[in-house]
């Protein structure tokens, strides 16, 4: 537990020290501000119901997919890839400490980090819905699952990219690496839908796997919803899980040279 | 404290390090020496379990390197070579980190960083980012950092790499600081630094060890070795003189000075021919001058054991690969 605990310390103090990080935040606001600005523009005129103003600020705007896409693989780009390049990890590796244990302090001081990030967009929420802005009403438990389902999609991305940090002593390249497996992600049911209907027909088990597999619609109909479905809590969980795993064991390959 | 037995490593059909066997005992301040890719930094790679050897036992502080890896590293402190660091960190920051992650316990944490600083001399630069000191005294941070969790046992890879003549000279004699109470292996390809501050010196090369034992014994046994004698003798009656002694060969007049003829042989390993010499000498009722035996230099008996011109272009390629 001391060697996580190190790692998230020595980790967000780094994150903290990093100008990327900065450079994150302001296309982070500089997004959202699209989406209030959006908000305002729907909002206006007409009385938007509770659901769809308390989710859409957090999860359904387009500026969503871009956040996701780009802003996990750039958090993580240099969690193992810089250490490999530096020679870091050797010092870290030969320290009295579990491949594992480094693995999950850094991907949970990435995913602390995103939920700093986070933090400042929901006071905007509420000032938006106050009645001298859009005199909206928040269903607060909407907001909550929203935020939620936020979370836990951004760490199995993060996962994600700690693992494709951990394949090359390359920066720039887990980052990009790590955005194309985004990007496969985002659009694998759209593209698989069509062709296993044509393989096996309109099949429950063929719906079942899309709808399971979507890992954005979750967030989208799911969690934006205000339904926290424990199945989908678990398939992003097991994500975070399967990846940090892969990591772990792409750390240890450098045992099997 | 660390026992190696028929060490191999292979890396893909490079062989790294090919069977080597050696010990270390408690207090010993060994140094490791052998030309770029001798298999240096392979070797501590596994004694400091970072990569696994392919066949062979290793044992440090008592732990089998495979079996108990966190027992082996809680016991060692290890400075790598070029001493990669967090440059994001303060240094004081970065002890703790590093003392939080070798478990030192948390009360004991700020003196432990403290004494280290204070050790290693970097107490002046205890605010400054890592990324912002010099190579001197990143070197000496790397150091703090390998003591900080007070190991029994110091693998330093070429610990003064890189630094300019005063910064040697201050690390020099940090380690000899260091040899009071810890058991040190230290590589190098600097023999002069190796003499300097070793009891002992084991010479590796294209993964085999070539040479195990204390740096005096080592020139006294080794090849290379010449008897100068300087008396008062024309030279052909000095080669007459000298002729056949046991051990001894291809002489060489050096100079003719005021009578006296200075010669020098080749003395093969093990032998000492000053007895004989003086005897031969004051037989022939010469007024001696010199009579000495050169031992050649650690570089000498280095380059000796190690020359290998046609092989040398091969070698940064088996360290990076390692």
């Amino acid at each position: 537990m001391g060697v996580i605990l190190a790692t998230v310390k020595k980790e967000l103090i780094s994150y903290l020290f990093s100008p990327v990080a900065y450079v994150i935040a302001v296309v982070l606001y500089f997004a959202r501000g699209v989406e209030v600005y959006n908000l305002v523009l729907f909002a206006a005129g007409s009385h938007l119901d509770t659901t769809t103003f308390s989710s859409y600020y957090v999860v359904q705007g387009n500026t969503a997919y871009f956040f996701f896409v780009l802003v996990p693989p750039i958090l993580t780009m240099r969690c193992f890839a810089e250490e490999k390049r530096t020679g870091s990890l050797e010092v870290l590796m030969t320290a009295p400490v579990r491949d594992m244990e480094v693995v999950v302090g850094k991907w949970i001081a990435a995913c602390v980090f995103l939920a700093l990030l986070w933090l400042p967009t929901l006071p905007i929420l509420t000032m938006l819905s106050s009645d001298w802005m859009l005199g909206q009403t928040i269903t607060y438990g909407i907001v909550a699952s929203s935020y939620l389902g936020l979370f836990l999609l951004g760490s199995m991305l993060l996962a994600v990219g700690v693992f494709t940090s951990s394949l090359t002593d390359n920066v720039l390249l887990a980052a990009i690496i790590a955005m194309i497996f985004n990007v496969m992600m985002i659009m694998a049911p759209g593209f698989i839908h069509p062709r296993l209907v044509d393989w096996f027909g309109e099949t429950y088990l063929v719906t079942a796997f899309v709808e399971q597999t979507s890992v954005f619609d979750h967030l989208r109909h799911w969690f934006g919803r205000g339904m926290i479905d424990s199945s989908k809590v678990m398939f992003y969980l097991g994500g975070c899980g399967l990846f940090l795993f892969l990591t772990v064991r792409s750390l240890e390959s450098r045992k099997w040279q | 404290m660390i026992t190696v037995q028929d060490l191999t490593k292979h890396f893909g059909q490079t062989r790294a390090v090919d069977g080597i066997s050696f010990e270390i005992d408690t207090g010993e301040v060994v140094g490791f020496l052998g030309p770029n890719g001798a298999g240096k930094t392979t070797t501590i790679r596994v004694l400091t379990c970072f990569h696994p050897a392919t066949s062979g036992r290793a044992e440090v502080a008592g732990f089998d390197v495979f079996k108990r890896p966190d027992d082996v590293r809680r016991n060692v402190g290890y400075l790598c070579e070029n001493v990669p660091l967090y440059p994001d960190l303060r240094v004081e920051e970065f002890l703790h980190y590093r003392a939080m992650l070798k478990g030192v316990p948390r009360g004991q944490r700020k003196s432990a960083v403290g004494a280290v600083m204070e050790r290693c001399g970097v107490l002046e630069v205890r605010r400054k980012l890592v990324g912002h000191v010099s190579r001197g005294y990143r070197q000496r941070v790397g150091l703090a950092d390998a003591l900080v969790a007070s190991p029994s046992i110091l693998i330093l890879d070429e610990p003064t790499s890189g630094l300019d003549p005063n910064q040697r000279r201050r690390v020099k004699e940090l380690v000899r600081e260091l040899a009071i109470d810890h058991t040190i292996l230290f590589s190098s390809h600097i023999l002069a630094e190796v003499e300097d501050v070793s009891t002992r010196v084991i010479v590796i090369d294209e993964g085999k060890i070539q040479a195990d034992g204390q740096p005096k014994d080592l020139l006294e046994r080794s090849e290379g070795r010449r008897l100068t004698v300087s008396a008062a003798l024309s030279p052909s009656e000095m080669a007459g003189c000298l002729r056949g002694i046991t051990g001894t060969r291809d002489p060489v007049f050096d100079s003719e000075d005021a009578g006296f003829s200075t010669v020098s042989l080749a003395v093969d390993a093990g032998v000492d021919p000053r007895d004989e010499a003086f005897d031969r000498l004051t037989k022939a009722s010469a007024r001696i001058r010199e009579l000495r035996l050169d031992l050649p230099s650690l570089e000498e008996f280095f380059t000796d054991l190690t020359c290998r011109e046609s092989t040398d272009d091969s070698a940064p390629d088996r360290e990076t690969e390692a």
